[in-house]
């Protein structure tokens, strides 16, 4: 699908969206029916689905709020809407008095969670200024490629890895590729969709997937290595932090972190617009010792590119203790 | 070396109406076919996957090249499913283990002779069809060859139960039907690190009948929209129905609805409403070449071949929007519209009906999507490399099957 297609099936969705709220807002259909409507289709609807929109949910929650005492009577059977009739006048007092109950209850959850979507909204319009784009990563010319020169740097510090290793970004999987041909178990993930797509029908184990959100659903201590090139020089301060604990917490006893990075001194050259507007810059080489050995690896190594414009990092996670293993 | 793979899967035949098993059932047929693999089959002799009677043959049989070894069932799903799973859907997670493994058995088929001679076979490798019944989950924890599990999953409460934890943790390698299937999954178990692929299933050659669509349904030249699939009130169809029903009366017009395939719920009588039963082949390829739209409007589905079909013969779509795979197939193939609501049923139904273009440009994306990614021998060739890497590759130690596994007891055969 190119963009001029995207863009048509964009305008076609936006048109049918105001469509159905241009209709909602004419109130053509009974209030009664629509929830009988809405309940069917949610009959058998993923529960945790997060296609659903909260306002659409707290819509719902609204028109359920109101219990009707007012039993319906009609029957098939001669008589059956009588006697019903009959037996709804004699309880009506006593179903009142619960639905009462129980409607006004409804209805102070749907006022509290109503308080709680418009504190969220505030909320969202206040984050919204302070701009958090999304993570930028860099394909740096000559720098991510197979012959590129810390590849052989990575693949002796990766020799006797023998659990799976992780690349991210991995792109096209030009990384995850050499390193199966030097023998070891990888495989990439890349928050690029157009980036990984067509490579992800090959042979190799390649993912477009957020690289923080499949870090956190590796099971702890599952990985031999964990590389990233690219990824940490354009993320949030924040966002790098937690890709950095979240790889720790991934590594095996004895694994791997290994972080290529451009130098600060080659990022104004290297770095893409997306990376200004985000206001990130790469580490200096020098900070990485001290922050990998905060995150308890230790062996950490650090070596410069051949003309300072890049560099490699490392680090080990201790073995567990004996006996611990 | 080909490695000898064996399929375990509750049911298996061409009389067995589900996607889990169809899917199985397909993989396993082009491996021969296309690759001349040596492919077996494990399986009950059930037919329905709610009673789990024993209908066909137990015994060794071959089917379309692929060996089929069936066994009968030490149980079927008992009374007291119903009760359990009842109970157990409210907080699927907060379940014991003792509580999901009864869940399981419960459920059925139980086959503990099925996977005594699954552990006993000369398979090199097992794929495993879907994750949700007693087959896979002893199967698992008995083999001792590399274990593929295709889950073929939905978020069902099922999914959240502890009992399945130790099988996904299991499986030395992962295939799934869709990137949103295994988003689901991730999200549940921590299985990310495992070998996996994003297969899904190919779209078969077309065979129609060559008979108009409107013919077959006796309508005359009036224009429809179809629907495919078990006509099943957990499928969306009485939905469906009841939503066309407003539709027709809100927009009245000649347009009409088939409901194609079995029935399995009871659809309130309409004059614009044609639910065909089972039909042939050729029958189905003719009915959806000549609908203006097809319709899925199933929550719970983990790939739908029905989806593609449609797309195959340039047909667009319209998905439920809560149903992420679905969901996704039309969002990167741009071939088609969702809908979370009546109102946003009735928008984009209107806006296909009366907008050749626009279902011409739906359908042609869709078709270009299923050239591109559902083809059969593209996709078998990837799968074929994947089982072989996986069979050559060292696998993660049995389950023990003696002791207690993540907190959860063992099966009881």
């Amino acid at each position: 699908m190119d963009e001029a297609d995207r863009a048509y099936l964009r305008r076609v969705r936006a048109e049918i969206d105001e469509e159905v709220r241009r209709r909602r807002a004419s109130g053509d259909l009974p209030p009664q029916l629509e929830t009988e409507l809405e309940e069917l289709f949610l009959k058998h609807a993923p529960l945790g689905s997060t296609r659903q929109e909260l306002h659409e949910v707290l819509r719902r929650v609204d028109a359920a709020a109101f219990i009707d005492p007012v039993v319906p009577v009609e029957s098939n059977r001669a008589g059956g809407a009588l006697v019903k009739k009959g037996v709804r006048t004699l309880n009506f007092w006593y179903l009142r008095f619960i639905t009462h109950q129980v409607s006004r209850f409804a209805t102070a959850v749907s006022r509290s969670l109503h308080i709680l979507d418009q504190q969220l909204s505030e909320l969202a319009a206040k984050v919204e200024v302070l701009e958090v784009p999304p993570s930028v990563v860099v394909e740096a010319t000559g720098l991510s490629q197979p012959d590129a020169w810390w590849v052989e740097v990575l693949q002796r510090r990766l020799e006797g890895t023998r659990r799976r290793v992780l690349h991210a970004a991995c792109a096209d999987g030009w990384l995850v590729g050499a390193l199966v041909s030097s023998g070891l178990d990888a495989y990439g993930v890349d928050p690029r969709p157009d980036r990984v797509a067509e490579h992800e029908l090959g042979d190799l184990d390649l993912r477009d997937e957020p690289v923080l959100d499949h870090l956190r659903a590796v099971q702890p201590g599952a990985l031999g290595a964990v590389v990233f090139s690219g990824l940490m020089e354009g993320t949030t301060t924040g966002e790098r932090r937690r890709l950095l604990d979240a790889a720790v917490t991934a590594l095996a006893p004895d694994g791997l972190l290994v972080v290529h990075s451009l130098a600060p001194a080659a990022w104004g050259d290297e770095a893409p617009p997306e990376a200004d507007i985000a206001g990130t810059r790469p580490y200096r080489q020098g900070t990485w010792p001290t922050l990998l050995e905060g995150l308890g690896l230790e062996e950490t190594t650090t070596t410069a590119g051949p003309d300072g414009r890049d560099y490699l990092v490392a680090g080990r996670r201790a073995p567990d203790p004996v006996g611990m293993r | 070396m080909t490695p000898k793979v064996a399929f375990v899967t509750p049911r298996y035949g061409p009389d067995v109406m589900g996607g889990a098993e169809t899917a199985a059932r397909q993989l396993a047929e082009h491996l021969v076919a296309g690759l001349g693999w040596q492919v077996e089959v494990y399986t009950t002799s059930a037919i329905d996957h709610i009673t789990w009677e024993d209908v066909l043959p137990e015994g060794d049989s071959t089917l379309n090249g692929v060996t089929v070894h069936r066994f009968r069932s030490a149980s079927g799903r008992v009374p007291e499913f119903y009760e359990l799973d009842g109970r157990l859907r409210v907080a699927p997670a907060q379940a014991t283990p003792a509580e999901a493994r009864r869940w399981l058995e419960c459920n059925g088929p139980v086959t503990p002779t099925l996977v005594e001679a699954l552990s006993a076979g000369p398979a090199d490798v097992v794929a495993f069809y879907p994750y949700l019944y007693y087959p896979t989950v002893a199967g698992m924890e008995a083999v001792r060859v590399p274990r593929v599990l295709h889950p073929a999953a939905h978020d069902e409460p099922a999914l959240y139960l502890p009992v399945f934890g130790p099988t996904y943790e299991a499986a030395d390698a992962i295939c799934y039907h869709t990137a949103a299937e295994r988003r689901l999954v991730q999200r549940v178990h921590p299985v990310a690190a495992t070998p996996q692929i994003v297969l899904g299933l190919g779209v078969g050659d077309v065979a129609p009948g060559g008979r108009r669509g409107s013919e077959l349904l006796g309508i005359g030249d009036r224009p429809y929209v179809v629907s495919v699939g078990r006509v099943d009130e957990h499928k969306g169809s009485v939905m469906l129905a009841r939503f066309f029903a407003l539709y027709k009366q809100r927009h009245p017009g000649p347009l009409a609805l088939a409901l194609v395939g079995p029935v399995a719920a009871q659809i309130p009588s309409h004059e614009d409403v044609v639910v065909t039963g089972v039909v042939s082949e050729a029958d189905k390829w003719d009915l959806v070449r000549d609908a203006r739209v097809a319709v899925s409007p199933s929550a719970l589905e983990s790939f739908s071949l029905v989806v593609l079909e449609a797309w195959e013969q340039s047909v667009p779509v319209m998905v439920n929007a809560t149903c992420d795979p679905t969901r996704e197939h039309c969002e990167r193939s741009g071939g088609g519209l969702w809908f979370g609501s009546f109102r946003q049923f009735e928008a984009a139904l209107e806006r296909l009906d009366s907008d050749p273009l626009l279902r011409r440009r739906l359908g042609q994306r869709g078709h270009d999507y299923v050239a591109h990614y559902y083809q059969w021998p593209a996709l078998i060739g990837r799968y074929a490399r994947f089982v072989t890497q996986v069979a050559a590759g060292d696998q993660k130690p049995a389950m023990p099957t003696t002791g207690r596994v993540s907190g959860c007891p063992p099966m009881e055969p």
